[in-house]
């Protein structure tokens, strides 16, 4: 039972950074503060990492 | 070897001081840093250093961001301005029981969790409201939560910084608890009173306040005040002490976990585009942190590469005794603004097998490194505790500013850990098994 529960809060993990990666997109093009090209790709790079963490590649 | 790692280091230096004077974005002037010094050091364009970098403080950043937006939501459903009422209309009057209370509230979520940072997420805000009101400098309340903060992550039961040296050195990680508590009921008192005795120009009376301050919503009560906190303890205390009997969470869902709870106390609980409103609102004001985290592991993971971090810990190591005693409070805080938790391995543990060499007690020096470490927690690049306790407080003057606003505690805390350093065969009756 508990290597089952692991296992779904291990996949819930990944639905979680899924979540934050389109929090981040929508703040790449809609957002009240910093909004510089610096920050486009600061925020780039970030959502960048959640992706690589959605699709199980780190 | 050495002269070729000293020019990567300047190189790096360089870029970095250049790239946040002109970008003035301290996250991409770490990744272009890192960029400078894998080309450099003969690594060309590094992208694989670069993405296994940006994973190192994945997790933390994770925290940092459900933490945020549980407390987030826990506001939103006016709990917390119904729990600032409270406390001022309770505690107003007593100064010093308000200073202790909220000072113990600081500690407890940082020694369950071993980050301060989550102590300046969970109460920091609610501790912030609450010095502002009772009339205190912002210069205050930053010092009073930088320093409690820091405090939080070295107190017992979780001290990350001799956990990681201890696992290092092949000790056990055992009799801690009173060398780490006394020192930190000294600081404490020391910061407490620091605090107190400063001058409040901005005291109002009482009635002035509460009638400044919001009208708890209608329908709120001590349940639906206490029950978010209350499962978040419940759940921290049962992952450290029924490790075995339940799955293992981590810290962002258990956060996940009491903000959904917050959400459930409230009235609109199930208007969800509010929850999300208040979610997109956290990510923007979390953003920095996050994106600090992420640069600064891409920085750290070529730092590794180019053995920029080996040469500093060799550099500090192999110093003579006496050096090593006048340099810790400066290469100590360094190292974990560079290297965060690194620091403990990187220098930490050579510190110890050096101490163990010449007879001197272990356990006292790495419960004092761990004093010294977190000191750095404000210093550049990372600046993670520094930078979050800023954006908590409001602190408006310059990050300069806030970091002579901390320094007097600051400096007493850095001296009692370099006492402990120089002093531990003396201060071994203070290890209890």
């Amino acid at each position: 039972m508990l290597v089952l529960m692991d296992t779904i809060i291990h996949y819930f993990y990944f639905v979680m950074a899924g979540f934050f990666a389109i929090l981040l997109l929508k703040n790449l093009f809609k957002r009240e503060r910093r909004k510089g090209l610096v920050y486009d790709i600061v925020y780039s790079y970030v959502i960048m990492v959640f992706i690589l963490r959605v699709i199980g590649i780190k | 070897m050495y002269l070729q790692t000293t020019i990567i280091a300047i190189i790096m230096v360089a870029t970095f001081a250049l790239a946040s004077w002109k970008l003035k974005s301290p996250e991409i002037s770490m990744v272009i840093t890192a960029i400078v010094g894998a080309l450099v050091g003969g690594f060309g364009f590094p992208s694989r250093l670069l993405v296994e970098g940006m994973f190192t403080y994945f997790d933390v950043g994770m925290i940092f961001l459900t933490a945020s937006i549980f407390i987030n939501i826990y506001s939103e459903t006016g709990a917390m301005n119904a729990l600032v009422r409270w406390i001022v209309k309770q505690f107003y009057d007593r100064k010093w029981l308000m200073l202790i209370l909220l000072g113990i509230l600081m500690i407890i979520p940082g020694a369950l969790t071993g980050a301060g940072s989550v102590s300046i997420f969970v109460v920091g805000g609610l501790v912030a409201s609450v010095m502002n009101y009772m009339g205190f400098t912002k210069r205050r309340v930053a010092a009073f939560i930088y320093l409690f903060a820091m405090l939080a992550a070295v107190s017992p039961p979780i001290n990350l910084w001799a956990m990681l040296m201890a696992a290092q050195a092949n000790m056990p990680y055992v009799g801690f608890n009173v060398v780490l508590l006394v020192p930190i009921v000294i600081i404490a008192l020391f910061t407490i009173i620091y605090t107190g005795t400063s001058k409040t120009p901005e005291r109002k009376n009482k009635e002035h306040i509460l009638s400044e301050l919001p009208l708890p919503p209608e329908g709120m009560n001590w349940f639906k005040i206490i029950t978010p906190f209350a499962v978040l303890l419940v759940l921290i205390l049962i992952s450290k002490f029924a490790a075995f009997s339940i799955p293992v969470l981590g810290l962002p869902l258990t956060f996940v976990i009491c903000a959904f709870v917050s959400a459930m106390m409230d009235r609109k609980r199930w208007d969800v585009r509010k929850w999300f409103g208040v979610m997109v609102k956290t990510m923007d004001q979390v953003f920095p942190l996050l994106a600090t985290v992420i640069s600064v592991g891409a920085l750290v993971n070529i730092m590794t590469a180019t053995g920029v971090r080996g040469l500093l810990a060799i550099t500090f190591i192999t110093l003579p005794m006496v050096l090593i005693y006048i340099t810790a409070l400066l290469f100590a805080p360094f190292a974990q603004g560079a290297l965060s938790y690194g620091s403990a391995i990187i220098l930490g543990t050579p510190i110890i097998f050096l101490f163990n060499s010449i007879g001197l007690n272990v356990t006292v020096t790495a419960a004092a490194l761990s004093f010294l470490f977190p000191l750095g927690d404000c210093l550049p690049p990372s600046r993670i505790v520094g930078r979050l306790t800023v954006e908590t407080v409001g602190y408006e003057g310059s990050y300069m500013s806030f970091l002579k606003a901390i320094a007097i505690p600051w400096l007493f805390m850095g001296a009692i850990g370099l006492l402990m350093l120089i002093f531990p065969n003396q201060l071994d009756f203070l290890v209890v098994y």
